[in-house]
């Protein structure tokens, strides 16, 4: 019986799965787009897992299960996590156990980017973007769109740029007024692209990155490593090449399974669900407590029509299931 | 008579001393409540729009007594400590209540500097203590007893409790590894607005220090090593606190809370975070401001602990993934 590990990150753009062996190779992964719905991803996720492990054959069981990104704790509740870790650690573990002695993890995902710097394989510096989006997947997603190029293959066309134009990089706001502006004078498309992403590449630099002691190797992840513009941008920036994994749009998923492999083993024992819950009914309903003025937004999670968790509340007070909820 | 004291601002740094002033007098003394999402929501939809989050839950809190009390103590903070000023939002904050909300029960604007000689500073707390009594030796008496209790309640702070403790601890007698919270103290003290920063990190083993906690000579004594001149009175607190911090080395990290748009905390926290890294002590920022939704300070501040104790499993030589 040859074990594998589940890793589950539900972001907010995408939904990601992959199963890893104990030797960490990749079995099987799969990238989806959450579409505002988490539990709709996570079961369709589920069921390609379950119809890989049938593939398989009954040689093959899964023996741990680790969930990550901003929806970690909904999924590590619909599975039974092993792990339920944030994305920076999960995205740490990836990448310094595929790439050894990775000093910089330059993450870009749908709604957060983030910066990480490693010390003999541990991190020793992180940073999120704060209050900003400008320079996320969504950005580029809505530019790509707008622009009516595929996502695909946006980061293309700015390599076929010839000449430099000048994106504001700030702001969302401000770079798509700008880029209009530069559009509306005849510039090329490819040369209004590859402005911007340099100017993505700039405003995370200066932003994000600002006094971190960047060195390489350095390894770019996460959705956006797909656009070889943007790397390409990164890497004139910078002077120093990039490095993109094979498996670069999933590093948070594998990372969550690396991270179930080891409480696995360490403990003997999983807390893992099945893949049978992929063909579980959750609902989620909410309510407001009334009980004081925080007016929490109480959220019930409920498994074939029962009540089985309920969170929200920063008092606790519904955290028992027994309490019924008030009828709305 | 009852007194109302908006639990904002520097209520977290002197409310003791008021509370006690006027209860000596024979008012009664009436707090806002816990910053909570009401609160929160009236002080953003009633304050200018420009004004940081701290100044907001200050008028919801002031809206939050309406009704409640005879008088509200709203008093203008000119300044706390001579040869430094303070953030001139505390200068103007009876203005921004008096434009900006209607209906509120009467103010008590007495204009407070504490870096006033002691028989200026003496008409300053008649002034107020009228508007309870004309008896000017029971007001200067008890302001006297407030000052004393006032002085035992820092003494409290220095051993390791925070100003929102209830029992008495003592962290420097403990084990935990230690994180040192930064910031104003209406930032790292209100527990709605930090998302529960103090109680997420204590359930999570470690003791919290803050700046109050060092004494503010010692702080003043430290912020001289500084080699530029430090203009504000929270930069000086905050920049010699560090600098003890980096000396002493008794914290493994540190967390600086700010709100959005502080220009104070936009310059400090560069400062502070160029020290703290020098040293090589952890370090984080978090902006603040009318979030609800925890998910993203959670993850910040779950990666940031395990970052801390990744470095110590490897100092220790054990397993790298703690």
């Amino acid at each position: 019986m040859e074990k594998l590990y589940l890793g589950i990150d539900v972001g907010s753009v995408s939904t990601n799965v992959v199963i890893i062996d104990g030797n960490n190779n990749i079995i099987d992964k799969l990238y989806i787009r959450t579409m505002g719905n988490p539990i709709n991803a996570l079961k369709e996720g589920l069921k390609h897992a379950k119809v890989k492990m049938s593939e398989l054959g009954s040689d093959f069981m899964i023996s741990g299960v680790g969930t990550t990104g901003s929806g970690r704790q909904l999924a590590g509740f619909m599975v039974g996590a092993d792990v339920i870790k944030n994305e920076i650690t999960a995205h740490a573990i990836a990448a310094s156990t595929f790439i050894p002695n990775v000093n910089t993890i330059l993450e870009i995902g749908g709604q957060d980017s983030k910066i990480i710097i490693l010390k003999n394989n541990v991190i020793s510096d992180f940073a999120m973007n704060t209050v900003c989006a400008a320079g996320t997947g969504s950005f580029l997603d809505r530019q790509a769109a707008r622009l009516g190029i595929p996502i695909e293959e946006f980061g293309a066309h700015a390599l076929n740029s010839t000449t430099d134009v000048r994106i504001a990089g700030r702001c969302a706001v401000f770079a798509e007024s700008d880029m209009i502006h530069k559009q509306q004078l005849g510039y090329s498309k490819e040369d209004i692209i590859n402005g911007l992403c340099e100017a993505l590449v700039r405003n995370y630099l200066n932003n994000l990155a600002k006094g971190k002691d960047i060195k390489g190797p350095i390894v770019f992840q996460g959705g956006v490593a797909a656009n070889i513009g943007i790397k390409k941008a990164f890497e004139k920036a910078l002077g120093l090449e990039i490095y993109v994994p094979t498996h670069y749009d999933v590093m948070g998923a594998i990372g969550s399974a690396l991270l179930a492999k080891q409480e696995v083993i360490q403990k003997q024992k999983t807390k893992f669900l099945g893949l049978e819950m992929a063909d579980v009914d959750f609902k989620v309903k909410g309510f407001e407590c009334s009980h004081c003025p925080n007016v929490c937004e109480v959220i019930g999670i409920y498994k074939d029509e029962n009540l089985s968790a309920r969170w929200g509340d920063k008092c606790g007070r519904w955290t028992n299931i027994n309490i019924p909820s008030p009828t709305v | 008579m009852k007194i109302g004291i908006p639990r904002a601002l520097l209520f977290y740094e002197y409310s003791p001393l008021w509370i006690a002033f006027f209860s000596n007098l024979g008012a009664e003394v009436v707090l806002s409540e816990q910053t909570n999402k009401r609160v929160l929501h009236q002080g953003t939809q009633t304050t200018v729009d420009d004004a940081c989050i701290p100044v907001k839950l200050y008028h919801g809190h002031v809206l939050n007594l309406k009704d409640k009390v005879d008088y509200i103590f709203v008093p203008r903070i000119m300044g706390v400590s001579k040869g430094d000023f303070i953030c001139p939002k505390f200068c103007g904050i009876p203005e921004m209540i008096k434009n900006s909300l209607t209906d509120i029960p009467k103010m008590i604007n007495t204009t407070i500097d504490f870096t006033k000689t002691d028989k200026h500073f003496n008409d300053t707390i008649i002034e107020i203590g009228k508007y309870i009594t004309k008896d000017e030796n029971k007001i200067l008496s008890s302001y006297d007893s407030a000052l004393s209790e006032f002085n035992l309640y820092k003494d409290k702070l220095k051993q390791g409790q925070l100003p929102t403790d209830t029992n008495n601890i003592n962290i420097f007698e403990s084990n935990n590894r230690k994180i040192m919270l930064m910031g104003h103290p209406y930032n790292i003290y209100d527990n709605f607005i930090n998302m529960n920063v103090i109680k997420k990190l204590r359930d999570d083993q470690y003791d919290v220090i803050t700046p109050e906690m060092i004494d503010d000579n010692i702080t003043s004594e430290y912020a001289l090593q500084y080699d530029g001149k430090i203009f504000w009175n929270f930069a000086r607190k905050l920049i010699g606190s560090c600098l003890y911090e980096v000396e002493k080395k008794q914290i493994d990290g540190m967390i600086y809370i700010c709100s959005f748009g502080c220009g104070i905390d936009s310059i400090v926290s560069e400062i502070v975070e160029r020290r703290i890294r020098k040293a090589n002590i952890p370090f984080m920022l978090i902006t603040i401001d009318e979030h609800s939704g925890e998910a993203g300070f959670n993850t910040r501040l779950e990666a940031f602990t395990d970052m801390i104790k990744w470095r110590h499993n490897l100092e220790n030589n054990l397993s790298t993934h703690g």
